[in-house]
């Protein structure tokens, strides 16, 4: 191998490839594009959502219990703290007026609640809603909260004026304590997404060069001539390899463009989840942070290699893009699998097996749990799968039998 | 010079070339005449360093192809195949300078080269554009310039005229016998009796891996008691080409 043609190769076919717009549209673009994209519209529904269900309640009274006693009741009393509680008039047909997203409450009152309620027999609120309809689902809790707490303070008037102490309904009280680091929380979204778009990315983004540098190559029936000049096979390989690997970065680069792009539009984006402190904080380690990007990049270059495998072993074009497609349904799987994973899941053996490696470290890093035995396996671990697949595309790349087949 | 010594490649149970042996002397034609599967396309990825040969050698400008590959591929020019591939991102410049670059060539010469090839080739116009737009004769001519852009003095041409039309085929003809003109030692395999009497100075008969005749016209036609190639190579081969 001359590090000469090594070279020569690489300029030649970044040159090449970067004048192609399609690759720099699925390498650059979309994913600087796609982030904030998603950032605005998922977190601008999610807010709409989020609105929607703690405001604007709207709950109606069935024909029966319409009356000015139980308006009275509830307006005054049950929703008295409740603003976004909104009753207003009556249906004859519960169901149909929820379907028809008329109301998305309607509460049956029994008639002689008043005279229960002297008589100390408790009485029957109906609140009809559909399960089925995010916002009438997610808003019940806060009806039913309603009348839950109206419910006690009944309760507790009547245990004052029977002269006991209400703090007898309550014997033990819990206190909450959340023991997660400060930020863990509250990089939730970020935790979750990157790790499982990185890996993704990584995996998409050297096909387009992998395809056309053997399989291409071989079509267009510049790969014999290639093969005769005095550049060996391995420099030709490598050359290669440098350029697949180098666009499969220029994709995740991008995607963290993207990210930042994206954070700036909606900067609570990420954490726009319960529990969640409001602010995007970090406080990696530049250890950690290194050996989790040097776990990355070798990701990519193990992806590269096979890559370039899979495009000597294809018979055209159109079977490398084929079989390269599969390739990226193995990124998905495991990337889909620990997404919801948290920092405080990940196991040993997370961090042996190639690709769950990656984003293990990266979901390490960024949930500030940090295992520097764990992160150093897994880059010892990539580093062994970087030379297995190194080895694999340069046996694919000597094999007469796959190089030649017509 | 060129020697060809026992070459043989198996593909398995498959003996695609079987034992050949025939020399080309500098500044001559030698065509390697047989049908589709003859073995004509392995033989010459042989003799290009591409394949392994099973067992054999040839010494090429001195170099043995098994010992000094490297050597071998410094002294060859290939055109394998009737289409023109391309970089079709790259200007046609740049398609021939990638192949001068990879060849050792430095770059002061290679620009020189560059141009001259141009002026030969009469590319001048389009030397500096992309050559994904080119016409199938443009795209010929740079191929042309690509395979001798290092001056290589011995070429392979394998079938280098199929799937072409007629003014494709008489250029491709044209290019072959200006490279011996300049002295290059070529040989060219075919499955086209006219092409390979029109173009060679002796000719090989090749089928099913074996190397059936060799010799001039005249010696082929006398040792057969033919009156022509087309005779001769029925006669050898038991079918028509
Ligand atoms: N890479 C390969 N793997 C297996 N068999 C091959 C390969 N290349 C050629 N062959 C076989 O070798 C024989 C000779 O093929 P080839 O040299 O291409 O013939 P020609 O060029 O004269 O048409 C054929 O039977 C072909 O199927
Ligand atoms: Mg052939």
């Amino acid at each position: 191998m001359s590090l000469k043609h090594v070279w020569i190769v690489f300029k030649k076919e970044v040159k090449d490839i970067s004048r192609d717009r399609r690759t720099l549209l699925t390498n650059l673009l979309i994913p600087i594009i796609l982030m904030p994209l998603l950032f605005t519209f998922l977190g601008g529904s999610m807010k709409k959502m989020e609105k929607d269900i703690t405001e604007n309640i709207t709950v109606a009274l069935t024909r029966e219990s319409d009356t000015e006693e139980i308006r009275n009741l509830l307006e005054n009393e049950v929703f008295k703290n409740y603003p976004n509680i909104k009753l207003n008039g009556s249906v004859d047909n519960p169901a149909e007026a929820i379907q028809n997203d008329k109301f998305r409450f309607v509460i049956d009152v029994e008639k002689d609640f008043s005279s229960r309620l002297e008589q100390g027999i408790p009485y029957t609120i109906t609140i009809h809603y559909d399960q089925s309809d995010t916002k009438s689902s997610g808003s019940f809790g806060i009806l039913a909260e309603a009348i839950r707490s109206y419910s006690q303070k009944t309760v507790k008037n009547r245990l004052i004026e029977m002269n006991i102490d209400p703090q007898i309904l309550e014997p033990v009280t819990i206190q909450q304590v959340n023991a997660a680091k400060d930020n863990a929380s509250g990089n939730f979204m970020i935790m979750m997404m990157l790790p499982m778009m990185a890996s993704i990315l990584i995996a998409v983004g050297g096909i387009p060069a992998a395809t056309d540098l053997v399989a291409g190559e071989k079509e267009r029936g510049t790969f014999e001539p290639l093969l005769t000049t005095q550049a060996g096979r391995m420099s030709v390989l490598f050359g290669k390899y440098l350029t697949v690997t180098l666009f499969s970065f220029v994709s995740v680069i991008a995607q963290l463009i993207g990210v930042v792009i994206g954070g700036m539009i909606n900067p609570t984006f990420f954490t726009m989840v319960e529990g969640g402190s409001g602010e995007l904080s970090f406080s990696i380690p530049t250890g950690a942070l290194l050996l989790s990007i040097l776990t990355i990049i070798t990701l990519g270059m193990v992806f590269s290699a096979v890559q370039l495998a899979i495009s000597t072993y294809a018979r055209s074009f159109k079977e490398a893009q084929t079989y390269l497609s599969f390739l990226i349904f193995a990124a998905m799987i495991p990337s889909y699998a620990t997404m919801m994973m948290q920092p405080d899941d990940l196991q040993l053996y997370m961090f042996i097996v190639p690709l769950l490696n990656a984003i293990a470290s990266l979901k390490m890093i960024l949930g500030s749990v940090i295992n520097y035995t764990y992160l150093g396996i897994g880059l010892g671990t990539s580093l062994i799968y970087v030379i297995l697949s190194l080895m694999f595309a340069a046996w694919m790349f000597n094999k007469e039998k796959y190089l030649f087949r017509n | 010079m060129l020697e060809i010594i026992e070459l043989t490649k198996k593909f398995g149970e498959v003996k695609a070339v079987n034992g050949i042996s025939f020399q080309v002397n500098e500044g001559e034609i030698f065509g390697l005449l047989g049908e589709n599967g003859a073995g004509k396309t392995t033989t010459l990825r042989m003799l290009a360093t591409m394949l392994q040969p099973t067992s054999g050698t040839a010494i090429l400008g001195g170099y043995d192809l098994i010992r000094e590959p490297e050597k071998v591929r410094s002294r060859i020019g290939i055109l394998f195949g009737g289409e023109s591939g391309l970089y079709d991102r790259l200007t046609a410049a740049e398609n021939i300078a990638y192949f001068g670059r990879l060849n050792n060539m430095d770059e002061g010469k290679l620009k020189e080269r560059i141009r001259e090839l141009a002026k030969v080739f009469d590319m001048e116009e389009y030397i500096d554009r992309r050559a994904g737009k080119f016409s199938k004769g443009m795209k010929q001519k740079v191929a042309f310039a690509r395979s001798i852009v290092h001056n290589p003095d011995i070429m392979l041409f394998d079938e280098p005229t199929s799937g072409l039309d007629v003014s494709a085929i008489r250029n491709v003809h044209e290019f072959i016998l200006d490279c011996k003109a300049q002295g290059k030692t070529i040989v060219l395999s075919s499955h086209t009796m006219s092409e390979v009497e029109k173009l060679c100075d002796r000719i090989g008969i090749i089928h099913k891996g074996n190397l059936v005749a060799q010799g001039t016209i005249a010696e082929l036609l006398e040792q057969h008691s033919c009156g022509s190639m087309e005779e001769v190579f029925v006669k050898l081969v038991g079918e028509k080409l």
